[in-house]
């Protein structure tokens, strides 16, 4: 049994070859293989996304507005982030917005991917599966557009069924909490599909003797699935929500389109004040710092969740 | 269905009800969509929500046509995105396979360099990208649009899981009957690798069905407008356009993914189940 | 391995294989589209202007050649409409061509960015406005000197208006024949319109608010700014101007114009600014409007047409508007903003701005002119989408289909409250109008939240201005 997980997340354990390079034949086919079929990847990335990051890195070191020559600016625009308050009202927006987002999006996967793994007919689990993948094909934007028309206080069709079970309406786009509430359910509709499969495929592939050993120990219902089914699908869950971070900490359409970051602040975004701060306000030295520290601080999560993962990662 | 004997204390009738209940509020949205697409606008905000239109009418879609050029831009969206899933098929499934199964300097730093152009926001490198495009004389073709998207970090990642997941005793029987790294790849396990393929394709071709952005910096001239693009149209000047014309562009602009989703529905499974997984 | 299994893999291979013959030669056959080189004169030196797509459907950008072409014949012209779904989306799309050195020769631009087209990126146009000026004599009778002052900065004028549109407050019938309300006059009062709120409140269930508005620049608080006789810059105009005022517009009308507007102290704090804040947060706490949402007023269309809400002010626009959402002329109908210290009303106008940095000034300059005349506007307005830069357009005939019966409204607000003027658009408007939209989200939240809140735009405003754009 291989551990593909554990590979995904950290080194494997070198193999004699790597250890100790024997230059063969074969090293050598397998080499210049390795280099024909990482060509057009690295090739690409290099072109279209390493050589626009450094592009960026140097800007943020710039005064530019597309117009004139830039103008060497130092770490004047990081200064000049550091003490816009707006800059770190959307870096504690969009941390809280992932930590929301994520963590609903990966409860709902885990409990709808448990539940649809349970016992029914074949046909009824492939209709759930369905469902709740469907949101994946639809675009951010346009759904984005028809959300704002359920979500509305007055007229929409998502305070109108809170009202039939007697809840007073709720401002979901106009008052703070109900904004950011709105784009995290509205993003989270839209992405729990990807991590439901995701476990569908991790409970696929527990083995069903470990399950049968568990129940014959007396395990059941949910102390079963926090003992037994959790550790097995952590690799999983540790895909799944490195992802999730990932993308989330990059959320912009459904903020920019339901509450165009407001009210006030409230639902700004990094992506979205990096996208006013360039294109609306023309300052692109300065939008391309706070792209950069962004970057830095996926890079940075990322790699804790990782390193929390040894701790909480299991693998077979 | 290994688990289910002893698993729930939950009666299935209840688990199945919530799973409805659940799958009822995913689609609420799609659903309220195309029902408000085929009635007429002053019906549009009925509360209740007339799920079932009245007097259902296909007006709204008579009007996306007329408004705009479908076919064209359905021809360049239909381009953009097959050559933008095959491209990443191929770059992903060789990619994926070297990072998993072939020895060589730099891998793990090659690997985070891929993993990392995950993390870097569109809208911070769209001028430069937009300039190196220029240099190559690909801005406003539908090329500039489809060689970018070649490479894939999540899509190699995912076949990297994929090829991990093969069992290594097939390769190295293969190395044993003499097989070289090309051989070994091609006859062992390259037939294997369409499932994992398969999502790769589905995924990408999701993602730029639907795109917006990187075809409103990049594409000038109405010829190369993407369906997304025009649907843009029809919210009118100041959005004054007729909702239900919106959501009727909407709702056709959603069927190929829909088509692609329920063909691609069955590999895509099979893929996932076992890409992100211990075999 | 089975037989079967064999079979399955010969097949999928097979499969694959045909795929890829199909997909090759699918490339191949359309090459000539992926490339763009199906496209006639793409890269050739004709005049390029970029214009906001959903505002020029394609029918729209055909008619506008085609007249061109009729008229020119020899300068190749390419319109672009930029589908970008506001404003912003439209700037992004424009400022990376600049960068990257493919700008078009001429950009449609909006009140709101008339100021920094003009500091950081367009011609004057007055050299050719006077060379011209017999042929324009016309355009200038035609077109109300309110709106050209609009487009002036620092004395000279950048953009020719050929469309405007003014605050005006529409009207629901039904609601209002549900509250047993009469159509508010001409030189109602703040007051009146309170009233009439209540009024509509009172007839009426849940699921209904009788004032909605929606949160930006253009139509959101600012009107009420204006009618409380303030504005959120101090205002002033800039000298410089009487070129064309002298040689165009009659003494009555030329009276008190100058060179354009300029926009500078902040005044976020002042107590009329704070006055009418407050006005509205009152009526929010009365549940007689709703709190704003951003954006760009998508909602509005279809709540105000089935009668979800009573008033809402919008422009000319919407009367194609409401009509595409089926609502007849006799459902609704339109006034002037209600009068409050002054009923000086706002406006938003547009035209063609042409960029430094183009090589066909010239040919730039015939487009300005060819899409000022009367009829390239009767061709391209046909379906009331906006109200045209010229009052001789405005007739009975044009708003007989689609309403209102005052159409008058639209442009007589610039003749009957002259001092009606432009929504504040310094260069720097940007920043400007997210700091106002920022801020009026939060200040609108109580009525207690309004001061401090407009302190804090204040502040924000007085850092935005000192930026140099």
């Amino acid at each position: 049994m291989t551990n593909t997980q554990i590979q995904a997340v950290r080194p494997r354990p070198a193999t004699p070859a790597e250890v100790a390079p024997r230059p063969s034949a074969r090293d050598r086919g397998s080499r210049l293989l390795a280099a024909l079929f990482l060509a057009p990847t690295i090739v690409g990335i290099v072109v279209f996304t390493v050589v626009p990051i450094a592009g960026s890195i140097v800007l943020s070191l710039f005064h530019w507005n597309v117009i004139d020559d830039p103008s060497f600016a130092g770490a004047a625009n990081y200064r000049e982030v550091f003490g816009d308050s707006t800059v770190l009202v959307s870096f504690r927006n969009t941390l809280v917005f992932m930590v929301f987002a994520v963590a609903l999006q990966l409860l709902i996967a885990l409990v709808l991917a448990l539940a649809v793994n349970g016992r029914m007919p074949v046909w009824l689990r492939s209709v759930f599966r369905s469902a709740f993948f469907f949101p994946l094909v639809l675009s951010a934007a346009s759904i984005s557009v028809v959300m704002k028309y359920l979500f509305n206080q007055d007229f929409g069709v998502v305070n109108w069924l809170l009202g039939l079970v007697g809840i007073a309406p709720v401002p979901w786009l106009t008052s703070e909490n109900g904004a950011m509430t709105a784009v995290v359910l509205v993003y989270v509709w839209q992405q729990f599909g990807f991590s439901f499969l995701l476990f569908v495929g991790g409970l696929n592939n527990i083995p069903k003797e470990i399950h049968e050993a568990a129940s014959l120990d007396g395990a059941t219902g949910l102390r079963k699935h926090l003992t037994v089914t959790l550790p097995l699908l952590s690799p999983t869950l540790l895909v799944a929500s490195v992802v999730g971070i990932i993308n989330a900490l990059q959320v912009f359409e459904q903020p920019y389109v339901l509450t165009n970051g407001g009210p006030g602040d409230s639902t700004r975004t990094v992506v979205m004040f990096i996208y006013e701060s360039a294109f609306e306000q023309l300052r692109f030295g300065e939008a391309s710092a706070v792209g950069v520290l962004l970057f830095v601080l996926i890079m940075a999560v990322t790699a804790l969740q990782f390193r929390l993962s040894r701790r909480f990662v299991h693998y077979q | 269905m290994n688990l289910s004997r002893t698993r729930h204390t939950l009666a299935p009738w209840a688990r199945i009800a919530g799973l409805t209940v659940c799958a009822l509020l995913t689609l609420g949205p799609v659903v309220w969509t195309v029902s408000t697409s085929l009635r007429t606008p002053a019906e549009s905000f009925d509360l209740p929500p007339k799920i079932i239109p009245t007097s259902p009418t296909v007006e709204s879609y008579r009007g996306v046509f007329e408004q705009i050029d479908v076919w064209l831009l359905a021809l360049n969206s239909t381009l953009v995105t097959a050559l933008i899933a095959v491209g990443q098929m191929i770059t992903a499934g060789l990619a994926g396979y070297a990072f998993a199964r072939l020895e060589f300097r730099f891998k793990k730093p090659l690997f985070a360099l891929v993993l990392a152009t995950m993390m870097v926001p569109l809208q911070v490198t769209i001028v430069p990208v937009f300039l190196v495009l220029k240099s190559m004389g690909l801005t406003d073709t539908l090329l500039g649009l489809i060689v970018p998207a070649f490479p894939t970090a999540f899509g190699t990642f995912l076949m990297r899981q994929y090829f991990l997941g093969m069992p290594k005793d097939l390769g190295e029987a293969a190395m044993l009957d003499g097989c070289g790294p090309w051989r070994i790849f091609r006859s062992v396990y390259a037939p294997l690798a369409a499932p994992g393929l398969a999502i790769v394709g589905v995924l990408a071709f999701n993602y730029h069905w639907n795109e917006f952005f990187r075809p409103l910096i990049l594409e000038t001239s109405g010829q190369n407008y993407t369906l997304p693009l025009g649907l843009v149209s029809l919210q009118g000047n100041l959005g004054t356009g007729s909702i239900s014309v919106v959501l009727a562009g909407v709702v056709l602009s959603m069927i190929p993914a829909v088509a692609v989703f329920v063909v691609g529905q069955r590999p895509l499974r099979e893929g996932i189940t076992s890409a992100g997984v211990n075999r | 391995m089975t037989d079967s299994h064999l079979t399955r893999r010969t097949l999928l291979r097979y499969g694959a294989y045909g795929a890829g013959a199909a997909a090759l030669a699918g490339t191949a056959a359309s090459w000539d589209r992926l490339t763009g080189a199906d496209i006639p004169g793409r890269d050739d030196d004709s005049l390029v202007v970029a214009t906001l797509g959903p505002a020029y459907g394609p029918e729209a950008i055909r008619t506008l050649t085609d007249g061109f072409k009729e008229l020119h014949p020899d300068i190749k012209l390419r319109i672009n409409a930029v589908q970008a779904v506001d404003w912003s989306d439209f700037f992004a799309k424009i400022l990376t061509q600049i960068a990257a050195g493919t700008a078009p020769d001429l950009v449609y631009v909006a009140t709101e960015g008339v100021q920094l087209f003009a500091q950081r990126l367009g011609v004057a146009l007055d050299k050719w406005v006077k060379r011209d000026a017999a042929e324009l004599r016309e355009y200038f009778a035609d077109v109300h000197p309110s709106l050209v002052e609009s487009m002036m900065y620092e004395g000279s004028l950048y953009q020719l208006p050929v469309e405007f549109n003014a605050a005006d407050m529409y009207l629901n019938h039904q609601v209002l024949g549900r509250a047993g309300a009469s159509f508010p006059a001409a030189d109602w009062t703040r007051d009146d319109f309170t009233a009439l709120l209540r009024d509509m409140k009172k007839s009426s269930g849940s699921q209904f608010t009788p004032y909605f508005w929606t949160n930006r620049l253009w139509g959101g608080v600012v009107p009420w700014l204006f009618a409380n006789g303030t504005n959120l810059l101090s205002e002033s105009k800039a000298p410089g101007g009487a070129w064309l005022w002298d040689d165009f517009y009659p003494a009555a009308e030329r009276r008190g114009r100058g060179g354009g507007f300029r926009w500078t102290t902040p005044q976020a704090t002042d107590a009329r600014v704070e006055e009418a804040y407050d006005y509205l947060a009152s009526l929010i706490q009365e549940d007689l409007c709703t709190r704003p949402e951003g954006g760009n007023g998508q909602n509005l269309v279809g709540v105000f047409s089935t009668g979800r809400v009573g008033v809402t002010p919008a422009g000319g626009f919407w009367a194609g508007g409401l009509h595409l959402a089926g609502m007849k002329a006799t459902d609704y109908d339109v006034q002037y903003f209600p009068r409050w210290r002054t009923q000086r009303m706002q406006f938003g106008a547009a035209g063609y701005a042409l960029l430094r940095t183009s090589k066909r000034q010239e040919e730039a300059w015939e487009f300005i002119k060819y899409a000022a005349r009367k009829d390239t506007l009767m061709r391209l307005f046909k379906t009331n989408q906006t109200t045209p830069a010229r009052r001789s357009m405005l007739t009975a005939d044009r708003y007989r289909e689609t309403g209102p019966n005052h159409w008058q409204v639209f442009y007589d607000t610039l003749d009957k409250f002259p001092d009606t003027g432009p929504i504040p658009a310094p260069p720097q408007v940007a920043e400007v109008e997210q700091v106002l939209l920022k801020h009026t989200g939060t200040a609108l939240a109580s009525r207690r939240a309004v001061a401090p809140a407009l302190r804090r735009m204040q502040s924000d405003l007085e850092k935005a201005m000192e930026r140099d754009v």
